[in-house]
């Protein structure tokens, strides 16, 4: 090491260098690491706004409610809102997206039925789409090109190609057709080839299997429990020497977290689920310390709490609030309504109030919780147990009021869960040491662990989504369709997100949108990078164009207009900075599937459906907002 | 001893009726530093363009090696290993650093077109680079934009050096820094003339110019005032003549006299 580096200030320096890593390297915890990730924001929304729909209504989580809404995402919203994101990254707009897409799907129609009417000679399926697909890139070089050549904004550019698109395609359509709409592409003569590759759709998997219940039972089960060991790897130190009694116990606990699952399977009344929730508790509880005695070094203490006034006042205001809200909810009278109508009924209302006091009352006390919890491992168990049982009286208050059977049952599930978790977190954070150092092995085992928690979560759920289950086949309900269109969605999402994040091309489109004359003068083709920015979302709009033409067959020529903002949108809660450079293309598929959720959720609601444009507006406040908040964290962090 | 590695004579450089720099000579060896010096509107730009290839000289020549080269186009001048790091630094703030260090020229896998970066490689690569420049960056993914200014412009100069400058031209790279970060510059621009660049250095700053110059070359007006090696060179000297020596007098007096 010369002069010149010891004489570098070194700030950031924590912890003890490891495997040859810089011993300025402070160490980061596993929060921290994955709060600096784009789309970290989006995934707890898109969780979020799922569990509240799964909550209020009867139909949102099953198989059917489900495709409705990833049909929304897989035909269009994605697709365009994974482009728009990239694009966004690359620092430009394309306000044109949403009209082209709709310009795609008339001209390859009209192509088809055009030529067929005329001559007679119906030109086949293929040549439409190929020209299809060159006008559409046309379009996309022309909107890239003349930002580049006139320096104008692209909002500027695109919004004029917009208003271009608009006037041609109900121009032509009303010069040729003599109506704004083009009807079916059926009469080509390669229709029956394409179908299949655009709109093959398949009937979920009616087949008898025992197996398949099992599945997609077992499946998210075991990955979530590998997620939670995935985290307690990567959240405290490892033991030199593993403890074999701790194995014992964890496995002792898997085996009470099974009987558990199998019991709650074999049972129907109450009194059971009861008996298997409390057997799948107590093999959770004794299983994951277990697994932490087995692994994990035990924590050495570090004092005791200081209870200052602020302390000493949340704690006394946060009881109170909870102790009141609880008595709200029991105060008011309720009158019986068979469906939760959300949010105007006087039980609406009481429910709001009550579950807003009693939850502000335990924000405040986990507030004092997490004072307490840098400190003393006593301390730590008590306050940890006293927010568990206030989860647990909010669960017991939720489940005694409200009339709404599917409500109450699932906010009470939600909250027994919370206590669970919240209880869990403070057994093990208050008995064993959490890591503050750098640890290769443990981070990589820890990574491994997740992405097969991950894994296996998608695998049980694309079981329950891909096969109907018995209890629907006995309550016979007409089984709903799947499509090749989700195909196409996954297809296009997984290809950005490897160009973005190990190409060329992807290193460029952040370095232009960040930055581009500094990516210029390195060397870098900025005004090719983004022509062939806006080349891929007009890709992009074709291939929605495609999508939808076969789909629906009879196109309105103002199909797609208006659309852009909802791209927009899904990219801007998806994490992507509106001043470009930074972002993720997963984040605007799964900012995607958060636009589209509510547009299913609201229905199955029962709720007037004009609601969703006020849902979409709040949604796109508060994630502008907490992303901001997250990013600024992860460049704080990153310092 | 051989020709220079990069040599100037009698540079002059008009624009319309416009003298912009008249009859500078200097001369940069491998290893070594030369500074320009001059205060605002002395020609220091003009001087850095001819050399980055953005404008041709009108008259004078530019020598490589001994062989006369004219640049009419800035890759041409960035082919010959004439690399300009300019005060703005061509970085992006919300990249890491390994991805601004190949930001460009990134080292790929696979064959067109399925093609991606060998991370590993140039992650290794870029902490490599910078360490043997003595500059030890904590994480290669940390953002650019959360290093400090001289961090950032020892990142600049590592990846000149690496992308095979011979000579590299530094504008005005501690102008905008700090005390003690411009110390740190300077101890980034020792250890680019150790490794064998040759390095000139573009400063108003004479304090600073000093301690690493083994060669100086002093603007004023768009006029060479001199092309001095360090020795015999005091550093009052030099700070003395920067100012404008005679003018300065005369500026003092006028300002004592109001």
């Amino acid at each position: 090491m010369t002069d010149a580096a010891a004489s570098l200030p070194a700030d950031g320096m924590a912890g003890s260098a490891a495997n040859g890593d810089d011993e300025r390297l402070a160490y980061r915890s596993i929060f921290q690491r994955l709060f600096i990730r784009p789309e970290v924001g989006a995934v707890i929304g898109a969780i979020g706004v799922w569990t509240f729909f799964w909550a209020v209504s009867g139909t949102f989580g099953t198989a059917g409610g489900s495709w409705g809404w990833i049909d929304i995402v897989a035909s269009s919203l994605g697709i365009m809102a994974v482009a728009v994101s990239v694009l966004m990254i690359g620092g430009e707009f394309d306000l044109s997206s949403g009209a082209m897409t709709g310009a795609t799907a008339m001209l390859t129609v009209f192509i088809v039925k055009e030529t067929g009417e005329l001559g007679g000679l119906g030109l086949p399926m293929s040549v439409s789409l190929l020209l299809g697909l060159a006008v559409a890139l046309g379009i996309g070089w022309l909107n890239g090109t003349m930002v580049e050549r006139t320096g104008q904004p692209s909002f500027i550019i695109t919004l004029a190609t917009f208003f271009s698109l608009k006037g041609l395609k109900l121009g032509l359509a009303n010069r040729f057709v003599g109506q704004i709409q083009v009807a079916s592409t059926e009469e080509a003569s390669d229709y029956d080839f394409w179908r299949p590759i655009f709109a093959g759709e398949w009937e979920r998997n009616t087949h008898q299997l025992e197996a398949r219940d099992f599945f997609y039972t077992s499946l998210p089960l075991l990955g979530f429990t590998i997620l939670v060991l995935a985290v307690a790897e990567l959240w405290f130190a490892r033991r030199s020497t593993p403890n074999t009694a701790g194995m014992i116990q964890f496995l002792v606990g898997l085996a009470f977290g099974v009987a558990g699952v199998g019991l709650m399977h074999g049972t129907d009344g109450t009194g059971g689920n009861v008996l298997s929730a409390a057997v799948i508790t107590v093999g959770v509880l004794i299983g994951l310390h277990g697994y932490c005695q087995w692994r994990f070094e035990p924590l050495v203490d570090r004092g005791t709490i200081q209870f200052d006034a602020t302390l000493r006042n949340r704690l006394a205001l946060g009881i109170v609030l909870v102790v009141i809200g609880g008595a709200v909810a029991m105060v008011i009278d309720s009158s019986s309504e068979a469906q939760f109508v959300f949010p105007f009924t006087v039980q609406g209302i009481r429910a709001i109030v009550s579950v807003g006091l009693m939850v502000t009352g335990l924000g405040l006390l986990a507030m004092v919780s997490q004072a307490a919890l840098s400190i003393n491992a006593a301390t730590k168990f008590v306050v940890t147990t006293a927010l568990a049982s206030g989860v647990l009286l909010v669960a017991a208050v939720v489940f005694l009021d409200s009339e709404s059977a599917k409500f109450r049952a699932s906010l009470f599930t939600i909250l027994l869960a919370g206590a669970l978790i919240v209880f869990a977190w403070g057994l093990v954070v208050s008995r064993f040491e959490e890591r503050r150092f750098v640890d290769r092995g443990a981070d990589r085992s820890g990574y491994i662990m997740m992405i097969v928690g991950v894994l296996s979560i998608l695998a049980g759920i694309a079981f329950r989504l891909l096969f109907v289950t018995e209890a629907e086949l006995l309550a016979d309900i007409p089984p709903t369709k799947t499509s090749v269109r989700v195909l196409w969605f996954l297809a296009f999402t997984s290809v950005m997100v490897w160009m973005l994040a190990r190409t060329k091309f992807g290193g460029w489109t952040f370095a232009v949108g960040g930055n581009k004359e500094a990516a210029r003068q390195v060397g870098v083709p900025a005004g090719r990078t983004k022509t062939q920015l806006f080349m891929i979302v007009s890709f992009a709009a074709w291939l929605v164009g495609v999508l939808v033409a076969f789909r629906i067959n009879s196109i309105q020529a103002n199909t797609g207009d208006g659309k852009e903002f909802e791209y927009i949108i899904a990219a801007v809660v998806g994490g992507c900075l509106l001043t470009g450079g930074y972002g993720s293309a997963a984040g605007g598929a799964i900012g995607a599937m958060i636009m589209a959720m509510p547009l299913i959720g609201i229905s199955a609601a029962r709720w007037n459906t004009d609601w969703r444009f006020l849902f979409l507006g709040v949604i796109l406040l508060v994630a502008v907002v907490s992303n901001r908040y997250l990013r600024l964290k992860a460049e704080a962090l990153r310092r | 001893m051989s020709a220079p590695l990069l040599e100037l004579e009698d540079i002059s450089k008009y624009y319309g009726n416009i003298i912009a720099l008249t009859d500078v000579s200097t001369s940069v060896n491998a290893g070594e530093v030369t500074c320009v010096l001059g205060d605002n509107g002395a020609g220091k730009s003009t001087f850095i363009k001819i050399l980055s290839g953005v404008h041709q000289p009108t008259d004078g020549t530019v020598r490589m090696n001994g062989n006369e080269v004219t640049f009419t186009h800035p890759r041409q001048s960035l082919d010959a290993g004439i690399a300009t790091v300019y005060q703005d630094l061509a970085m992006v703030p919300l990249m890491s650093v390994w991805r601004n260090f190949w930001m460009g020229a990134e080292p790929t896998k696979g064959r067109w077109p399925i093609q991606w970066i060998d991370t590993k490689k140039a992650k290794a690569i870029a902490k490599e680079e910078l360490s043997k420049m003595g500059i030890d960056i904590r994480d290669t993914e940390q953002p650019v934009g959360t290093l400090s200014g001289g961090e950032r412009q020892s990142v600049a100069i590592a990846r000149a050096a690496y992308f095979g400058a011979k000579v590299l031209i530094l504008d005005e790279p501690t102008s905008a820094l700090g005390v003690k970060q411009s110390g740190v510059v300077l101890k980034y621009i020792k250890a680019a003339r150790d490794r064998g660049l040759g390095v000139i250095f573009i400063t108003h700053n004479p304090h600073h110019a000093y301690p690493v110059g083994d060669r100086f070359v002093i603007l004023n007006r768009g006029r060479s005032m001199g092309n001095f090696p360090k020795e015999g060179l005091s550093r009052d000297e030099l700070v003395r003549m920067m100012a404008g020596g005679a003018e300065l007098d005369q500026l003092t007096h006028e300002l004592e006299n109001e």
